[in-house]
């Protein structure tokens, strides 16, 4: 599949600090591509790279055919980390503005924010001041804003943050409907459930460097599974089990014991279980524990993407 | 519609199209008539003191009498102003006497009758106050005078002892029914004045009518210049062009300012509500910069001509013939085009500067470390222009009008004056290249101040525009 972007070795640095260190992904073209890291990781930076809102130190980017995301600015669309809409216009005049700003003709602007704000349920919200809606309500226009002029290419900083869970499963909504009519998107995160859920493929960030790229299931399969079972079983039965790498005991209740049993890459949970119960062991609970993208990040990063790279990020806002 | 010409039509209607910008845009012009005529309002509301004149003792006789002369006088000099004034304006409308004093008395006659007001009139002795032997019993009777509760016309103000010290100099006690009103003292104490004057003359033995005379002289002095319009003497015709030019510079030092605080708000607010960014995804700095200076400009453009165009109704109908004289020195003399290229220079070069610095900032307390600085140094071209009106060739104001950041409102006050075609070139191409540096510096610091988190400093500021943004 053609890739819509592609970076090469792309390094940013200010002054003394180095944000971002050749850094290299792609994102194939009509996919959703997930740009993971904690905060301070450098991706607010990489994504004004794309953009062409900074220069890069050194390395190259191709976004839809160009060096330069400043030239074809009117076929990416972008929603940046803090949003803000002007407080006094209404959601459909601030909708057509930016579409303007893209090459959109004002009325056909009006005219699409209609809809979408509909479409969205905003419907009442029309006529309503920026200032008037709630922040929820006021980041889906943002998004509508960032998607009228129907982009070639969507860029959303942190696009799920501040948002409580009804309006972060309409956003997954919208970043699915954007992705069915053709565009590429991609979004960065800290909170993985989003990605593992949207994501063709994910860009595993750490410290400004590259720590994975490839999809979700090839993100998960990076880190260990475990099968825990619960019992009169000893350890070594456990260990004999097929597919199963090592045993500990988590902990004893006389002679019950729970056992967490590593599985070997490609190994399969319900086999080794089959097995088990065809052995006769004594398993009163089992549970097969599959990886999450937030195992896979710990895994791969020995980072937390929960937890702020808060002097990190303050070195890197000083910087800028 | 481009980039440029979108931010710029958003920008001119996000304050054009609030009731608080048409309530600010005429409240100028309104306060402007108010001043006017607040002091005219003053003197004719101004209740006319009714005073009691008491002559204490055989010393003091000829003393009330000095006092009626005094007010006599007062009253003759205050009608020959009003006249004055009357001539001024008949000069001024280009309108017959007449008409004037038609005008006026459909007015209400304002100006002639706070002109001619006089302040003080002298009533007639009480009869218990004449009663009255003792001084203590007359002190009561004053102060049951001064606290009685009558009609306005029938209220007595104030009464006046006057009296001798014992040099036999005129001296006088005044009661006023308020402590805080010393239009009676003030007027006694110039009367007294007058009238020891004239007796100091009498004694050298020159007649009293000879002093009432002299002082009543006002000397008949006029200015002439070659420069004027009719080679002599200097008409109010010829006065005109100073007070353009100092009007127009300090027209041009509010409207540059106004704008480019404008425009310094405007930035903020956009930096600390995150818009910047989402505009600088659909546009480049450039045109952010270009299109929020013209809106803006815009802006400003639309309060000038409405303050012109109230300003010119105004004189039309109250006087058409100043409004034609500012009209030919305008147009003709060409003085509008120096106001038009000295006000594009000027706004242009303090807009972008302010424009950067509000991309810096969030909120006024973070611009204040470069916005301190800065107004104080507007302050001096202020301070200049009254200079440059009187002296248009001193030294002080031919250097001062090369500095490119005073230009605008130092050539402005000096063009009435003529000033050498070098220094008006000179000065101009330095104010427009400055403009242009400006710009381009302005360009580079609003590009990195736009998306930077850097507190505002001279260093940071200095950095960024060494940086250059991209």
């Amino acid at each position: 599949m053609d890739a819509a972007l592609s970076l090469t070795d792309i390094s940013k640095r200010y002054g003394a600090f180095q944000a971002v260190k050749d850094l290299s992904f792609s994102v194939p073209k009509g996919s959703i591509c997930g740009f993971l890291g904690p905060n301070g990781a450098g991706k607010t930076s990489t994504l004004r790279m794309i953009l062409g809102l900074q220069p890069q130190t050194s390395g190259s980017l191709s976004i839809l055919g160009a060096g330069d995301g400043r030239s074809v600015r009117d076929r990416i669309g972008f929603l940046p980390e803090e949003r803000g809409l002007y407080k006094k216009m209404t959601p459909v005049d601030a909708i057509a503005f930016f579409g303007a700003l893209k090459g959109l003709p004002t009325g056909e602007g009006r005219k699409r924010a209609r809809v979408m704000l509909k479409q969205q349920g905003l419907e009442h919200a029309q006529t309503k001041k920026m200032k008037e809606l709630s922040k929820g309500m006021a980041q889906k226009v943002q998004l509508i804003a960032s998607v009228v002029h129907k982009p070639e290419f969507v860029i959303l900083d942190e696009p799920f943050s501040g948002l409580d869970p009804v309006n972060q499963q309409g956003l997954e909504e919208m970043i699915r409907g954007l992705a069915a009519d053709g565009a590429t998107v991609l979004f960065s995160t800290h909170v993985m459930q989003h990605a593992e859920r949207l994501c063709d493929k994910v860009v595993l960030l750490a410290r400004g460097q590259k720590a994975f790229e490839g999809t979700v299931d090839e993100a998960k399969a990076t880190t260990r599974r475990f099968l825990e079972l619960e019992g009169e079983i000893a350890v070594a039965a456990a260990k004999a089990l097929p597919g199963v790498v090592s045993v500990e005991t988590v902990r004893s209740d006389g002679p019950v014991h729970v056992l967490k049993a590593e599985l070997a890459p490609g190994g399969r949970g319900q086999e080794a279980l089959k097995a088990a119960f065809l052995n006769g062991l004594d398993v009163r609970r089992f549970e097969l524990r599959e990886p999450t993208l937030h195992d896979a990040f710990i895994g791969l990063t020995g980072d937390d993407p929960d937890q702020d790279q808060t002097v990190r990020r303050e070195n890197l806002e000083a910087a800028r | 519609m481009n980039r440029t010409l979108l931010i710029a039509r958003r920008e001119y209607a996000a304050y054009a199209m609030t009731v608080g910008f048409w309530l600010s845009l005429l409240a100028f012009p309104m306060f402007a008539v108010l001043g006017g005529a607040i002091p005219i309002l003053m003197r004719t509301s101004e209740p006319v003191r009714a005073v009691v004149l008491v002559e204490e003792g055989p010393g003091a006789e000829g003393l009330a009498g000095s006092v009626r002369e005094s007010l006599a006088a007062d009253a003759a000099r205050r009608a020959a102003r009003a006249a004055e004034a009357q001539e001024a304006a008949v000069k001024a409308t280009g309108l017959p006497k007449e008409a004037v004093e038609q005008a006026e008395k459909q007015g209400g006659g304002g100006l002639s009758e706070a002109l001619s007001r006089q302040r003080v009139r002298l009533v007639e002795t009480p009869a218990e106050l004449s009663a009255a032997g003792s001084v203590e019993g007359q002190e009561a009777v004053v102060r049951a005078l001064l606290t009685a509760d009558v009609e306005r016309d029938a209220q007595i103000d104030s009464v006046v002892f006057l009296t001798r010290d014992e040099a036999g100099q005129p001296a006088a006690r005044v009661w006023s029914r308020r402590a805080t009103d010393d239009t009676v003292e003030d007027f006694i104490r110039d009367a007294l004045q007058s009238a020891n004057r004239r007796q100091v003359f009498e004694s050298a033995g020159i007649d009293g009518s000879v002093v009432v005379e002299t002082e009543r002289f006002r000397p008949d002095v006029k200015l002439f210049s070659p420069q004027s319009a009719s080679g002599g003497e200097v008409s109010f015709k010829d006065r005109l062009p100073g007070i353009i030019g100092l009007a127009s510079a300090f027209l041009l030092w509010s409207l540059i300012i106004t704008g480019a605080s404008i425009l310094l708000n405007s930035v903020m607010e956009e930096k600390s509500n995150k818009i910047l960014e989402v505009l600088l995804s659909s546009a480049s700095a450039t045109e952010i910069l270009t299109g929020k200076v013209l809106g803006v400009a815009m802006l400003t453009v639309t309060v000038l001509l409405v303050w012109a165009g109230i300003g010119s109704a105004g004189l039309l109908f109250s006087f058409p013939e100043t409004a034609r004289d500012i009209g030919s020195i305008l147009l003709e003399g060409g003085m509008i085009w120096y106001f038009v290229a000295y006000a594009v220079g000027g706004y242009l070069m303090y807009a972008v500067l302010f424009a950067a610095i509000g991309a810096f900032c969030e909120t006024p307390r973070d611009a204040q470390t470069l916005m301190g600085p800065i107004m104080m140094v507007l302050v001096i071209p202020i301070i200049v222009v009254q200079l440059a009106l009187r002296t248009p060739d001193a030294p002080l104001v031919k250097i001062m009008s090369w500095v490119p950041f005073f230009t605008p409102f130092l050539m402005p006050a000096r063009a009435p004056s003529d000033p050498p075609m070098f220094e008006i070139a000179g000065t101009m191409a330095g104010m427009f290249a400055t403009a242009l540096l400006m710009v381009w510096i302005a360009g580079r610091a609003f590009r990195a101040g736009a998306l930077s988190d850097v507190k505002l400093s001279w260093k940071s500021f200095a950095g960024a525009i060494r940086g250059g943004g991209r």
